[in-house]
């Protein structure tokens, strides 16, 4: 049976595809060819530099540094933003009173402002911070912990933060593939005397499962291209010695301000870019063996 | 945040082959036409004042129009780097040096010392402010000068042994004063900095050879300097958050009492008294350490202006003494202009510790000199911060550390 | 069981809402009082609406609303529209290139956002969009990432419902207009909620594209509150409450949609 015109799917998917290409393909291809010469930000001529910011890529300790930070950063927040914004979901699905009330506010982290959260983060985890006090009132250490200043910490604290920041962002996602959920299949299963725990890894789990599949490769791109978090914290600087900088941090280094290195910051977008990939594939190889 | 500084470079880059030039017609050397005017982040604050200066303006030179476009304190480097690259700067923009450096190398801006001497009507340190090394010309006229004070927290210094009458006045009494408020209250601090490139020159150190080719400041000398603050930081004298902290981390520390002594110009002490009404009265002020350093804002005008002359005419007349003057009245900023030294208003302490920082400061400014180099943009900046830091945590030796840091910032320069 | 529920939203409620009350707290504190205290204080002591009517006094408030409004409603309209259409396509129609088309908006998802803005400056000032709002709204009209939301959303469908469809002689807009639109309304509500933040908050766009100080959206106008002597943290502050509110009000009106799922959308499994 005939159940559509050819030209149809072309028609619904051509609007999108040429906002793509117009606002995202062309720009990056121009990013690729930037990436071969030395161009700069502001005039001058611009040189055809073959491979060289390439090759200057692989002995800059920095990248190295960044490109370390980026993907273990994304190794811890991969599996904390895929499971714990769904557990959140699952918590404010049901109609209790005043549950609006906390949707709302667990959405809240998402949209405030950069400047006020690093102000109240600092306020945590600050030498004389609340986190740390509490611990020296309790004796738990004797020196204050270095949060916002010790090379790892300070990972884990701007990890702490996107996880903060990313529990309502991807619980709303989450919010409405669980409205799709079949609730007989819930009924079923509570019928047969499936617990909770169990109803949420048989029905709700296989249910969102597409969705965590997306939330997954969202919350992975999200990570290696990590900024803000650690901008934030560390007052633009990436720590002592810049050993706290992301890939894209870098990148802005080299790309920002009256003097920059246009050609090096394009070609180091060119390797984030490729980095990204990678999770992307696996992540979708993986869902493509799982669907089978 | 400032992921922004990417695109704005960016669009410079695209638009590179763009730039089209669509020639001025430079035809017109009398003072008419319509023009626009840039200012950082002056309005709502100052547009009665400004649009004062405009009037008066158009009065004098019947069939002239200024409009005027003022931008916001945030992501300014970025539109004028996008203005820049796209041809569209306004006629006459507020520029500070560094920001007008880049533009003057690109031949965007005019030399406006071109037959005329400026020495008769701005002081000397404003118009060197915007003379640079490697290309012929002054590229703005001197606008508002400001430099830095130090404030110290009374009680705190009253607290721990201090007297905030006697504040230290060098560096080396900065070290041993901390000493003592350790001593007495070993959960303060009094320093609040780490160390950065005008310390260097504070101290006397050469920061660029001499052709200008080279950063030539990881001497022995100030490897010393570095240790002296990594010692102090051990020893527990700064907090541990100056590791991190930006620009005007240490107004913010001061602010909330976690330290008991910042920088910060004339207006400073509104600041910080509107953020935290409690510091009424326990805000002691003092001359700078050492060298005052000092601050220059000016005006620039496009070299791509369709009506040079008036932009020009403009410019002048912002900058004039009269106007200078009454922008001074309004707000503790001082007139970069020879004439303004007979209004005595700048000198005059009416008792107010505003007042008191006011004429201190005005005080300092014969003796100020600018102690960061322009060749040291902001991103050198931050690459020689990185190091300190990790020096002054103890990471690596200070000597390394500055090496490390001149090797990153030769590598930056040479590429301009 | 209930107590159980109400006592982790308390505990979560408690960890997300921090910054925003301290920023709530600033805006209502009277000029009397401390903004940075060593540990934050959260409750004001000389309680005023006034910073609020200042911000008014001192920046066109709704002047700037109006404008940012108008980029919002443009970008919303373009991604519910574009994002519905080409991810029902991907999802419900079979067609040669389908998985090509589905990889472009993959892979798209990933090209580092920090350099795409480059051209697109450029771009929009040779569609003569410079300085107008329009211009500011056009890049974000159509986000990858909305397209794979309703490319998941309609995935999720049973089949049956398309074949019954059929069966009934729907062509394809009916199809999706009355069959599973319906069905995917909570998946709509969040790309609405997404497209609108993310046109309401951004800041170097909307600021590299307009120059006129009376086209500016909220925050880039917001920001002369940060002028060169003049920083008023309360002010600051209440400037960004105002910003907050509209987010506030269409989340709230939306999130009742996230539950409307399969079995109201009148296509009962």
């Amino acid at each position: 049976m005939k159940t559509q015109r050819w030209f149809t799917p072309w028609v619904l998917t051509i609007p999108a595809l040429a906002w793509l290409l117009v606002f995202s393909v062309w720009p990056s291809i121009n990013t690729l060819r930037l990436s071969f010469t030395n161009a700069k930000p502001l005039g001058g001529d611009v040189d055809f530099v073959g491979l060289r910011n390439y090759t200057d890529m692989l002995h800059d300790g920095d990248v190295r540094t960044a490109l370390l930070n980026s993907v273990v950063y994304m190794a811890i927040c991969l599996p904390l933003l895929t499971i714990l914004p769904l557990l959140l979901a699952v918590l404010v699905e049901k109609r209790l009173p005043g549950i609006s009330f906390f949707r709302t506010a667990f959405y809240v982290p998402v949209i405030a402002s950069a400047v006020v959260v690093g102000l109240m983060w600092t306020w945590l985890l600050d030498d004389r911070g609340l986190i740390n006090n509490m611990a020296r009132a309790l004796h738990v250490v004797a020196q204050p912990v270095p949060f916002l200043t010790d090379r790892w910490l300070v990972l884990i604290s701007a990890i702490s933060l996107t996880v903060w920041k990313g529990l309502g962002y991807y619980m709303i996602v989450y919010l409405a593939a669980l409205g799709n959920v079949r609730k007989d299949l819930h009924e079923a299963a509570a019928i047969d005397g499936a617990g909770a725990v169990r109803r949420f890894l048989t029905v709700t789990v296989p249910g969102v499962r597409g969705t965590m599949f997306l939330v997954s490769i969202l919350v992975s791109v999200a990570a290696l291209r990590v900024f803000s978090e650690l901008y934030i914290l560390t007052g633009g600087k990436g720590g002592p010695g810049g050993k706290d900088q992301s890939l894209v941090m870098l990148i802005q280094q080299y790309a920002g301000g009256f003097y920059g290195n246009f050609g090096y910051a394009s070609a180091l977008s060119v390797l984030l870019f490729a980095v990204t990939l990678v999770p992307m594939i696996v992540l979708a190889r993986l869902n493509n063996r799982s669907e089978r | 945040m400032r992921i922004f500084r990417i695109a704005a470079a960016a669009v410079l880059m695209v638009s590179l082959a763009a730039c089209g030039d669509d020639s001025p017609t430079t035809d017109s050397d009398k003072i008419t036409g319509n023009i626009t005017l840039q200012t950082w982040a002056l309005t709502p604050k100052f547009t009665d004042y400004l649009n004062e200066v405009i009037a008066g303006f158009t009065a004098k030179y019947p069939g002239t129009s200024v409009k005027l476009l003022d931008q916001p304190g945030d992501g300014y480097s970025e539109k004028v780097l996008a203005q820049a690259s796209s041809n569209t700067l306004p006629d006459v923009i507020n520029l500070p040096p560094d920001f007008a450096l880049p533009l003057a190398k690109q031949n965007l801006l005019v030399d406006v010392g071109k037959g005329d001497d400026l020495s008769k009507t701005y002081v000397q340190g404003g118009i060197d402010a915007y003379k640079f090394n490697g290309v012929d010309g002054v590229y703005g006229y001197p606008w508002y000068l400001n430099t830095d004070l130090d404030y110290w927290n009374v009680k705190q210094f009253k607290d721990c042994g201090l007297d905030a009458n006697t504040p230290p006045a060098t560096t080396q009494e900065l070290f041993t004063q901390a000493a003592t408020m350790k001593a007495k209250c070993p959960d303060n601090f009094l320093m609040s900095r780490k160390p950065d490139v005008s310390d260097f020159v504070r101290a006397g150190i050469k920061i660029t050879s001499d052709d200008g080719k080279q950063f030539v400041f990881n001497t022995d000398q100030a490897a010393a300097l570095v240790d002296q603050y990594r010692d102090a930081f051990a020893k527990g004298y700064l907090p541990p958050s100056v590791l991190n902290s930006d620009y005007q981390g240490n107004s913010k520390l001061f602010t909330q009492g976690k330290v008991a002594w910042t920088t910060g110009g004339a207006t400073g002490l509104t600041d910080f008294q509107r953020d935290n009404p409690s510091l009424k009265g326990q805000v002691a002020v003092s001359k700078a350490l050492d060298t005052p350093p000092l601050y220059v804002q000016g005006v620039s005008v496009s070299s791509k202006s369709r009506y040079p002359a008036t932009a020009k005419a403009f410019a002048q007349w912002i900058t004039n003494a009269d106007n200078q003057n009454k922008f001074g009245h309004l707000v503790n900023i001082f007139p970069s202009t020879l004439a303004s030294a007979s209004d005595s208003y700048f000198g005059s302490d009416d008792g107010t510790p505003a007042g008191k920082a006011k004429a201190l400061a005005f005080g300092e400014l014969k003796d100020a000199k600018n102690l960061i180099p322009y060749e040291v943009n902001a991103d050198m900046q931050k690459l020689l911060d990185q190091q300190i830091a990790l020096a002054v945590k103890g990471d690596v030796t200070s000597k390394k550390a500055l090496d490390d840091a001149v090797a990153k910032m030769n590598q930056m320069l040479s590429r301009q | 069981m209930k107590a159980l529920r109400y006592f982790l939203l308390a505990f979560v409620l408690v960890i997300t809402v921090g910054p925003f009350l301290w920023e709530l707290s600033t805006s209502l504190k009277g000029a009397g009082e401390d903004i940075y205290t060593q540990t934050p204080s959260f409750v004001p002591h000389q309680p005023t609406l006034n910073n609020y009517a200042k911000v008014a006094d001192a920046i066109p408030v709704w002047r700037y609303i109006g404008n940012s409004l108008v980029v919002a409603a443009l970008t919303v309209g373009g991604n519910i529209l574009f994002a519905t259409t080409a991810g029902y396509a991907i999802a419900r129609l079979r067609f040669r290139g389908r998985s090509v088309v589905l990889g472009l908006f993959l892979s798209t998802l990933v090209l580092p956002g920090e350099v795409t803005i480059v051209s697109q400056y450029v771009t929009v000032r040779d569609f003569g969009l410079a300085d107008t709002l329009v211009g500011v709204a056009l890049p974000g009209m159509v986000a990858a990432l909305n397209v794979l939301l309703m490319y998941n959303a309609f995935r999720a469908l049973p089949q049956e419902i398309d074949e019954a469809a059929i069966v009934d002689g729907a062509t394809v807009p009916q199809r999706l207009l009355r069959v599973s639109l319906p069905a995917v309304r909570g998946t709509l509500a969040v790309v609405a909620i997404f497209a609108f933040i993310q046109a309401w908050d951004d800041f170097l766009w909307p600021l590299i594209v307009l120059t006129s100080p009376e086209k500016y959206t909220l925050t880039v106008g917001l920001q002369y509150l940060s002028g060169t002597f003049t920083q008023d943290q309360r002010l600051i502050a209440a400037g960004t409450m105002i910003a907050f509110i509209p987010i506030a009000i269409l989340f709230s009106a939306l999130q009742r949609y996230f539950f409307r799922g399969v079995e109201e959308g009148g296509v009962k499994g």
